[in-house]
């Protein structure tokens, strides 16, 4: 395949060693891109993207180390930007989702302006919109924010960061704001989750009517590559999902369903917990994060009783997004790929 | 006891109470400022210095925020408050900020042609100036290392005159307003402390005050007054009010610029005498960068506060710089019965020590692209920076047991506009629930707005007391 118009010859990626670094890097490589240059943490990340194509060429750093962020541009005028590294999930400490989604981004957004590099693709997330009020409400570009708790925080100030640097010339950036995701390369919490779901342990919270808008991750690549060349984009924002939320009682059954298509069986019934389980949840959640600390099993548990959706339309209609794989299809490429490196599932 | 009768109370003499004093005063009307602290001649103590610091600033320069980490602050306590020893830098309001203000604090007679207004006509009492010269080379290294990473720095301009061929003289309200207010009738009382207001019906009458006489005994003294304006700064204005009975919307919500800061080495000796014009304003309005007041004994301060204990010999080749941040938190002044000195508290947030964590990291950017050597953190237990690569160790260094915070910049804790519960004064001043009592300092100022406070200090003083001029006129 040969580069689309109006892409450019080379590529910036950071985060490139994560969930969706790596499925973007792979669809990069496969578009005859001269170079592409990779932020990863680790030597091991670094050799595992090597070998995918001679034209990666991994740098390994910390995002929020202004001397790696340095390297990562040097020679790299025109590129594309595609800003991944973030911290979904903190070790520990609170602190580091500022740290590198905030401070990070403050340095990838000098390093792309010092470089003189092309389009700037931030990657975003629901999280400043924080839960729609009813089931039936989707978010649009335009809705108000209300960032959830201090991940939602850390990733608006990072989108002000970058509204402002193209405001006034720096770059010419795009938001792109993925829900939950799904798709292979997927980290380990995940593979745990599709286990915890087959075997019929994963609760629903509620009565499983809430939505929530997923994106696999072949999706969100898919529409990257078309927000690096529309026309309407920079300056913008787009939700990019799956075209319609899901109730999360038919995520649950799909994911079952793609066990079962791919011919693993599937054990128990499915369990529920009371709304307030959620409720309390959130409220532990909130108390823990505001002592700085983070426990992620009740991070989790307090968002799964909320509908978090979008609409896509103006994706669709600006830049051309069209996502071509539904949740069973994604889902059951989740399963292969994590059978094809021998996780247990 | 003595009793003193005046039309207008004026508490305090810094940025709020001198530009009161004048517009009242020159606008015909009766005046009395009292200022805690006492009289010191302009030219006394050496400008930037410590021993300026021990004779004019409050507890001589040491106050602290509680908070985990605290955060150590430094306000003014002389006739002309903190003008007589800050830095004089000069910054209107930031238009989006004050319109962000306006519709969030519904506050009237705010729209960007008044305070521009404002903001003109105290320009012109202040002489407001760039420097006549090139900047000294500890700012000139602000904006060469801004030059050569392509970031914006800006030399601002400050309030001061600089005579031909005589000494810059910055000009403080020792210099400017207060010797007008006088030169117009106001009484001017230094070493006058107000100890509380004054009430009857619901209406502020006058006022309690200790005054220490040069002698060193203490009188009392009671002022009677149809109007008090209280104007003690952010920590003391709402202590004021609240010793006073007045708790609503009085002490909560205040907000600063928390500060960190660096000692830098340079190859060469570098100035010592002034502070930095330059900023850095690439990271504005979430983080200002700048140059801080060095002489040996700051250079001193700034390096113990990273665990050194000697001042170096080459001190000379030293220079204390700083990041400030706006900051996600807030803070509390509560006024505790029978204490001089009110309870301050402060919560810095995670997103706030980031935030000083990025200032402080792209600071030594700057720093080290200048030809700084060696960069010294106000963190204890911080790496000493020589190159770039070493910055990103500040990141996980810089937490709430090893920042130093400090900060020279109080606002909010008596929030002005009509918006119901989230403000101590209406959109003039004027306190809510009780009559003749208006607030007019950095205390009315909705957020810290990012840059040095003075400017938007003055804009509104002067906006406030031409307001209540014209109430006294009708």
């Amino acid at each position: 395949m040969t580069a689309r118009p109006g892409a450019a010859s080379t590529a910036v990626v950071t985060g490139a060693g994560g969930w969706l670094g790596r499925n973007l890097v792979r669809a990069l490589a496969g578009e005859d891109r001269e170079r592409i240059r990779c932020l990863v943490q680790t030597p091991a990340e670094a050799t595992l993207l090597e070998i995918v194509s001679p034209a990666i060429d991994p740098v390994v750093g910390d995002v929020r180390d202004p001397a790696a962020v340095t390297e990562l541009f040097e020679g790299m005028a025109g590129t594309t930007v595609f800003h991944a590294a973030a911290v979904i999930h903190p070790d520990t400490k609170v602190r580091q989702l500022f740290d590198v989604n905030v401070g990070g981004t403050g340095h990838v957004l000098d390093g792309a302006r010092r470089a003189g590099a092309g389009r700037f693709l931030h990657l975003s997330s629901n999280s400043p919109f924080g839960a729609n009020p009813t089931p039936d409400h989707r978010f649009t570009e335009d809705s108000p924010f209300s960032p959830h708790l201090s991940y939602g925080a850390s990733k608006l100030e990072a989108e002000t960061l970058v509204r402002r640097a193209h405001e006034r010339g720096d770059v010419e950036a795009v938001i792109l704001r993925p829900p939950w995701f799904y798709g292979p390369h997927q980290p380990e919490r995940q593979t745990t989750w599709l286990r915890t779901v087959r075997r019929g342990r994963f609760p629903l919270v509620g009565n499983g009517t809430n939505r929530r808008s997923m994106v696999f991750t072949g999706n969100l690549v898919h529409g990257l590559l078309c927000a690096e060349v529309a026309e309407a984009a920079p300056g913008r924002a787009y939700w990019i999902a799956d075209p319609e939320p899901y109730a999360m009682a038919d995520v649950l059954a799909t994911v079952r369903a793609a066990f079962e298509a791919e011919g693993l069986p599937v054990s128990g019934g499915q369990p529920r917990l009371p709304r307030l389980a959620g409720v309390v949840a959130e409220q532990v959640d909130r108390a823990v994060q505001s002592a700085g600390r983070y426990v992620q099993a009740v991070h989790v548990l307090g968002e799964l009783k909320d509908t978090i959706a979008c609409d896509v339309s103006r994706a669709r209609a600006e830049i051309g997004y069209d996502p071509p794989t539904t949740l069973l299809d994604g889902m059951r490429e989740s399963i292969r790929w994590c059978r094809s490196r021998g996780l247990s599932l | 006891m003595t009793e003193l009768d005046t039309e207008v109370l004026v508490v305090g003499s810094g940025a709020g109470g001198a530009t009161t004093a004048v517009t009242l005063a020159e606008g015909g009307r009766d005046v009395v400022v009292l200022e805690e602290g006492p009289w010191i001649a302009p030219d006394r103590a050496e400008a930037f210095s410590l021993e300026e610091m021990a004779l004019q600033y409050r507890h001589h320069g040491s106050s602290a925020a509680l908070g985990n980490p605290p955060v150590a602050y430094a306000e003014g306590r002389c006739v002309g408050g903190s003008t007589e020893v800050n830095s004089g830098l000069w910054h209107r309001i930031p238009g989006e900020l004050a319109e962000r203000w306006r519709h969030e604090y519904d506050i009237d007679g705010f729209e960007p042609e008044t305070l521009d207004r404002y903001a003109g006509l105290v320009e012109g009492w202040q002489s407001v100036s760039p420097l006549p010269g090139e900047a000294p080379a500890s700012s000139a290294a602000l904006a060469d290392g801004a030059d050569r990473l392509g970031w914006r720095a800006v030399e601002f301009p400050r309030v001061y005159r600089y005579p031909q061929g005589g000494r810059a003289e910055k000009q403080t309200m020792t210099r400017t307003l207060l010797p007008r207010a006088v030169g117009a009738g106001a009484r001017v009382q230094p070493d006058s402390r107000v100890h509380r207001l004054l009430r009857r019906n619901g209406r502020v009458t006058g006022a309690i005050v200790r005054r220490r006489r040069p002698d060193g005994t203490t009188e009392q003294l009671t002022v009677r007054a149809d109007h008090v304006v209280v104007c003690g700064g952010a920590v003391h204005t709402p202590a004021l009010l609240q010793r006073s009975g007045l708790r609503r919307g009085i002490g909560g919500g205040l907000k600063m610029h928390p500060t960190i800061k660096l000692v830098a080495r340079f190859p060469q000796a570098v100035d010592h005498d002034d502070v930095p014009p330059h900023r850095i304003t690439e990271f504005s309005p979430d983080i200002a960068i700048g140059g801080s007041a060095s002489r040996r004994g700051h250079i001193a301060l700034a390096l113990a506060d990273g665990g050194a204990d000697a001042t170096p010999a080459d001190w000379e080749q030293m220079f204390v710089y700083y990041a400030a941040i706006r900051s996600d938190a807030g803070g509390r002044v509560i006024a505790v019965p029978g204490a001089a000195t009110p309870l301050v508290s402060y919560r810095i947030t995670d997103a706030d020590l980031s935030r000083l964590a990025r200032g402080l990291v792209q600071l030594g950017r700057a720093l080290l692209e200048a030809g700084a050597t060696e960069l010294h953190p106000s963190v204890r237990g911080g790496t000493v920076a020589r190159t770039p690569g070493d910055l990103a160790r500040w990141w996980d260094e810089i937490d709430r047991s090893t920042a130093n915070l400090m900060t020279v910049h109080l606002t909010s804790s008596v929030r002005m506009g009509q918006a119901p519960g989230r403000t101590g004064a209406d959109s003039w001043g004027r306190v809510h629930g009780v009559t003749g009592l208006r607030v007019n300092d950095a205390s009315l100022v909705p957020d810290a707005p990012g840059v040095n406070p003075q400017a938007a200090i003055m804009t509104i003083a002067a906006r406030n007391a031409d307001h209540l001029l014209d109430e006294l006129r009708s």
